[in-house]
């Protein structure tokens, strides 16, 4: 019995059924990881910590949803006594004091997590092609990216490691891989989940979730990711409904919007062609197509790389080489020892990106680059308003195109940023926003994003879901190819 | 954006740009300037900027003990400390 591509509800039946139980899981688990080795998804392991976790459950009789699953960690989040390095030198050596409150819900409903998965450097990349751990391989196509940053989480579910892994998108870092890697992953709305031990990146814009082979996984998930947190001061204090409950609802009379001002025309064409039959088949579910205008959503992008990196040059400013993290050897007083630790512990877009970020903060510049970059934040997020009043859900392509060659994009900052295009303006908004399996092109996977109503995570899943009931994109795997 | 205007930069940030391909960066980070500019087209008079999604104040709580003593293990993630202190080179002579 294999127990590869299976999906958490699978899993979860079979553990019921007593076919396997979560010591023999983490067996198989821990065999996929190293056969799969070659992929450079994880960074770090927990076998002693979930083997523990496992063995605690061996004798259950019952099940609840995630008891007993398998899970990858992003290795953003702060894991106790377990190496965190968010793909950075600068924290190699890092061992956190405490865990992550999103990481620790999925532990307290049961989850074992085997592992830290490979990622951008501090989450800042569209190819994990900038994580100090190497380049993590599209199990599709190895000579591919799996996308980024949450491109070892992506890669882990796509090659049927774990059902299941916790990403993280301040521009698209969830729906992106998830896209190129051909599974399902949802950015919930801003404040939903806990940032609190998140390793900080823009701290306006990230955002914790779930990634998995299904829709309904990515449910289960966020039933238990979300919690109130008084340790994060920007976490809601708001009723977390269940949201498995409205899968099965039909979505006929739902009104679905595409944006009028996204111009398709510059895209690939198979890309428009999928999106096409995105649409189609949710008509054929009975949901209404209209147009929507979001005027100002070009801007997004330009938008993004001033505050992105602007948040980012502060909060990167704690990496001093004086209380954790990397320290330099060249030192001679304490500027340099700052400055050395700084310039050999981080890689060159989180120099890139914390250099920008320092220049659009800077006093003569401020009113021109960041003020103005808010500004414009507030007439998309004002756009997105009134567009939810039109329509249930928003859609569009997740990407530009399918996954690309690695080195191909690596030399062009411009071309890597323009990845996000449809995904960073969910982020500016604060908005739910999810990427599912819609096609192939040449074998590689295709995904369609489904944005969401602020707090309405909700009807993004039951559109989701009810297109995954029609269609089987999501059960195509990288070992029996595209069918 | 001119070499002095980097090296300042690099400063305020704290990082050397000595080892840097450096007209590579500076092409780099021009273009990136360049492709931001666009924002300056948009009218946003009147507009109030958004720093946060949520926009709501931040929450303040009581600053309680909450967890036992953990100063070991947060100095034990420290490159060099001595009993309670971090350490680094002398900065007074």
């Amino acid at each position: 019995m294999t127990i590869q591509y299976k999906s958490i509800k699978e899993l979860n039946e079979m553990l019921n059924n007593k076919d396997i139980s979560p010591t023999e899981l983490l067996d198989e688990t821990f065999q996929l990881i190293d056969e799969h080795k070659d992929l450079n998804a994880f960074v770090t392991l927990n076998k002693e910590g979930s083997y523990k976790a496992a063995k605690e459950l061996d004798s259950k009789d019952a099940f609840s949803s995630l008891e007993g699953i398998p899970i990858a960690q992003k290795d953003l989040f702060c894991t106790k006594d377990i190496l965190t390095t968010c793909g950075s030198k600068m924290l190699s050596n890092f061992v956190p004091p405490y865990t992550a409150t999103a990481i620790e819900n999925l532990e307290k409903a049961g989850c074992l997590s085997v592992g830290k998965t490979n990622m951008d450097e501090f989450a800042m990349g569209s190819s994990n092609e900038t994580s100090f751990y190497g380049n993590v391989l599209n199990p599709w196509n190895k000579d591919f990216v799996p996308g980024g940053s949450s491109g070892g989480s992506a890669a882990a579910v796509a090659a049927g490691i774990v059902a299941a892994a916790s990403g993280t998108d301040t521009g698209g870092s969830i729906r992106q891989p998830a896209s190129l890697c051909g599974i399902s992953g949802l950015k919930p709305t801003y404040g939903r989940i806990s940032r609190w031990g998140m390793i900080a990146f823009a701290s306006s814009l990230d955002q914790a979730g779930p990634m998995a082979r299904t829709v309904e996984d990515c449910a289960l998930l966020l039933n238990e990711m979300c919690s109130y947190d008084k340790k994060d001061t920007t976490s809601l204090n708001v009723e977390i409904p269940d949201f498995t409950h409205n899968l099965n609802n039909e979505i006929k009379n739902k009104k679905i919007g595409i944006v009028k001002e996204f111009d398709l025309s510059k895209l690939d064409q198979n890309v428009v062609k999928n999106f096409e039959s995105s649409l189609d088949q949710l008509k054929k579910l009975g949901a209404e197509i209209v147009e929507v205008s979001i005027p100002n959503i070009s801007l997004s992008v330009p938008t993004y790389y001033v505050i992105a990196p602007a948040e980012c040059s502060s909060n990167l400013s704690r990496y001093d080489g004086v209380k954790y993290g990397f320290r330099t050897d060249n030192i001679t007083d304490l500027e340099n020892l700052y400055i050395n630790s700084r310039t050999e512990g981080f890689g060159e877009e989180v120099k890139r990106r914390i250099l920008i970020g320092t220049y659009v903060l800077s006093a003569g510049f401020y009113d021109a680059y960041y003020k103005k970059a808010q500004q414009v934040r507030r007439l998309i997020k004002n756009d997105f308003d009134n567009a939810f009043k039109e329509v249930d859900v928003i859609v569009s392509p997740t990407t530009r195109g399918p996954a690309f060659a690695a080195g191909s994009k690596s030399g062009d900052p411009i071309q890597m940023y323009l990845e996000d295009l449809f995904t960073i303006p969910a982020n500016l908004a604060g908005l739910p926003a999810m990427s599912i399996p819609s096609g192939f092109e040449n074998n590689m996977p295709l995904g369609l994003q489904i944005i969401g109503n602020h707090l309405d995570e909700s009807t993004v899943l039951q559109v989701g879901h009810n297109f995954q009931v029609n269609t089987d994109f999501h059960n195509q795997n990288p070992s029996k190819g595209v069918s | 954006m001119d070499k002095e205007t980097v090296s300042t930069i690099a400063h305020l940030s704290r990082l050397s740009l000595e080892n840097e391909k450096g007209d590579k960066l500076i092409s780099d980070l021009e273009e990136i300037l360049e492709f931001v500019d666009q924002l300056n087209d948009v009218n946003t008079e009147n507009v109030d900027p958004l720093s946060s999604p949520l926009e709501m104040t931040a929450r303040l709580r009581n600053d309680d003990l909450n967890s036992k003593d953990r100063k070991s293990k947060f100095l034990s993630n420290a490159p060099d400390s001595n009993e309670d202190y971090f350490l680094v080179p002398r900065v007074v002579e």
